[in-house]
């Protein structure tokens, strides 16, 4: 009952905000520069603006992209769709809808994510508590220094590197494209080594502080053996806080990598968002911000629920009260 | 030693690495012994070595901590010798540990059952099934209404008194022979310190040897049957408890006796004891009490500390008891 009281509290919150995104995104684009009928007659050679014909053109071409409706009137057309999750067609793919789109892009790039982030979780868990169980050693400096060169790198980089190495020398991979299972380990492999060093970071610094914890001492005080008590005591509540990473990690992922997708040639959704950003294909990129904003923020409640789940104290607060006084 | 006792303490020595300095020596040739349905306190401020001796005994010191010499006998072994594979059956089992604060000791992420039942299961004590009795009955002994249900809750949905016994129940479900209360009267209420130390009382009339760890003499005279008090590293004083309070002989103890509040219920003026105890990275030469001492006489007392037989079971470390003698 508590959470259903939590939950409703939420989605309100959840569609406030994503109102107040669309107002945000929208008059933001109405302020930026050029707009999609301008590039088109650019591109179509029509260069000079006092030439014959032009006017007609223009006038064309502002009808035919809504330029001619006031622009509260052009938001409020937005909006009715947006409702319904009809965003209308794209400027640029004009024979696809937005939202088409978006249901095509969108699970390669969260196939994508998930797998990086479950990567990078499996890397980083080991690594951190590593460092943790030896801090102040060579071995954590050591482990430390490489975690922040892992860090450094952009993931556009090391998919370069590796397409270098994998693919042109070795020749055991492909060196992009959507074809196959295959296709999938060199962006895996470069999405999740800098979320990976993040998150090693925030394990070793998340173990630390619990392994200074006195239950920690009171457990290895019952006579538990050290890796029961570690494991049992000190990883689990130091993974609890390590959700609240994981989470934004996870929704920025899923929102797209234009560097490493147009690198290896995913179709993914953040290609179609750099390339409406380039074209001004306004419908793609109302649609894909305000998706965007949507999954962040259904990411961020989920994160509060699993914190919940994870952490009984916290469990308690959303439903009823067990106090004992 | 006496033959009798149940944990026999001989000239314990303790002491912290530190970075670009010499090891700070925690615990300096301390020494004392605890028979069966004794209560022993060890009292002393904070920073007198009190509980680094304890977790010392119990193998469960921070990194930094490194044993340099002495004994602990317990069943006709050294537990100091023994290894920590050998101390792990020991601990938990043999002698348990209470702490100070219940909140900080019980993994807030685990229920009651888990924490009372898991170090049954480590030391091979009983079935899963049996171990959760048990530890219902622990927890009804401790006067925890309606354990069973209490049982699945998890530490923070108790009461602070509640709780503290809770943590006690842990301890004694195993049904150790030695109890080690590490301040446990410190962080609750008033009303709740009496029910822990009756709980306590209880324990040491069933036969069960205890160590308070104490700086609250009112509350060591409650129980306690002898006392050691502890200075700067070193025992200063050890004597029946209510000879150190009728008649203390060691300047510290007259002063710690003098600077307490409710002790023994005499109406004498409070008087603090002038200075604050030493760090130990500058201890004085000789007596360390000396620069605090009213009665110090220079410059025997900057150079040496004998420790003089009073009575039996008693002495002190200062050559001026014997002067007064």
């Amino acid at each position: 009952m508590g959470l259903a009281v939590y939950l409703g509290k939420r989605g309100v919150r959840l569609v406030l905000s994503l109102i107040a995104v669309s107002i945000l995104t929208f008059t933001l684009l109405q302020l930026a520069p050029g707009n999609f009928a301008d590039l088109q007659r650019v591109n179509s050679g029509a260069t000079n603006f006092g030439g014959v014909g032009t006017e007609s053109m223009v006038g064309e071409l502002e009808s035919r992209y809504g330029a001619d409706v006031p622009v509260w009137k052009q938001y409020l057309i937005f909006m009715k769709g947006a409702v319904v999750w009809d965003f209308g067609p794209s400027y640029k793919y004009a024979s696809r809808n937005v939202q088409d789109i978006i249901a095509e892009a969108f699970p390669v790039s969260a196939t994508l994510a998930l797998l990086a982030v479950l990567l990078a979780l499996l890397i980083a868990v080991p690594i951190g508590v590593f460092a943790a169980l030896r801090q102040n050693t060579k071995t954590d400096h050591a482990t430390m220094f490489a975690v922040t060169l892992g860090h450094a790198l952009p993931s556009y980089l090391t998919a370069a590197f590796m397409i270098l190495l994998f693919s042109a020398t070795l020749k055991l991979l492909p060196s992009g494209g959507w074809n196959g299972p295959e296709d999938l380990i060199l962006p895996v492999l470069a999405l999740s080594l800098g979320p990976a060093a993040v998150l090693a970071r925030y394990v070793r610094s998340s173990m630390l502080e619990t392994l200074r914890e006195e239950y920690v001492t009171a457990a290895l005080a019952k006579g538990g053996p050290r890796r029961t008590v570690i494991i049992r005591h000190a990883l689990r509540n130091s993974l609890i806080p390590l959700v609240t990473v994981a989470g934004p990690l996870l929704a920025a992922l899923m929102t797209g990598t234009v560097f490493v997708e147009a690198l290896l040639r995913i179709p993914g959704l953040g290609l179609y968002f750099a390339n409406a950003a380039a074209s001004r294909d306004m419908p793609l990129l109302m649609g894909t911000a305000m998706f965007f904003a949507l999954i962040l923020m259904v990411t961020n409640l989920v994160v509060d629920l699993i914190y919940g789940l994870l952490d009984p104290r916290i469990r308690t607060v959303g439903g009823g009260s067990h106090d004992g006084h | 030693m006496s033959e009798d006792a149940l944990l026999s303490v001989r000239e314990l020595r303790t002491t912290f690495r530190r970075d670009g300095a010499e090891p700070l020596t925690a615990v300096d040739g301390v020494s004392f012994d605890v028979r069966r349905g004794q209560a022993l306190a060890i009292v002393g401020e904070s920073g007198s070595g009190k509980s680094v001796t304890m977790r010392s005994v119990m193998g469960i010191l921070p990194r930094t901590a490194r044993i340099t010499g002495g004994q602990a006998l317990f069943g006709g072994r050294d537990l100091l010798a023994i290894g920590d594979k050998e101390l792990r059956k020991v601990r938990g089992r043999d002698i348990a540990m209470v702490f100070q604060s219940a909140m900080e000791a019980m993994n807030p992420t685990l229920t009651l059952e888990r924490q009372l039942t898991e170090h049954l299961l480590w030391h091979g004590l009983c079935t899963k099934a049996e171990a959760k009795k048990r530890a219902v009955r622990a927890l009804g002994d401790v006067g925890i209404p309606d354990p069973e249900k209490r049982i699945r809750t998890y530490p923070f949905q108790l009461s602070g008194g509640m709780r503290q016994r809770a943590m006690i129940a842990m301890a004694m479900v195993t049904e150790p022979a030695l109890l080690i209360a590490d301040e446990p009267t410190t962080a609750v209420d008033v009303t709740v310190q009496r029910q822990i130390l009756d709980l306590l009382a209880e324990l040491k009339n069933r036969g069960t040897g205890v160590i308070m760890i104490t700086h609250d003499l009112g509350v060591a005279r409650y129980f306690c049957d002898d006392a050691v008090v502890m200075y700067a590293g070193r025992v200063v004083e050890r004597a029946p408890m209510d000879r150190l309070l009728d008649d203390p002989r060691h300047p510290y103890s007259v002063g710690l006796l003098g600077s307490g509040v409710e002790v023994g219920g005499r109406d004498l003026p409070l008087r603090p004891i002038p200075g604050s105890p030493p760090d130990l990275s500058h201890r004085p030469e000789g007596c360390p009490f000396h620069p605090r001492c009213a009665r110090a006489e220079l410059p025997r007392c900057a150079t040496e500390q004998e420790t003089l037989t009073i009575g039996p079971g008693r002495d002190a470390a200062c050559w001026k008891v014997a002067v007064d003698a």
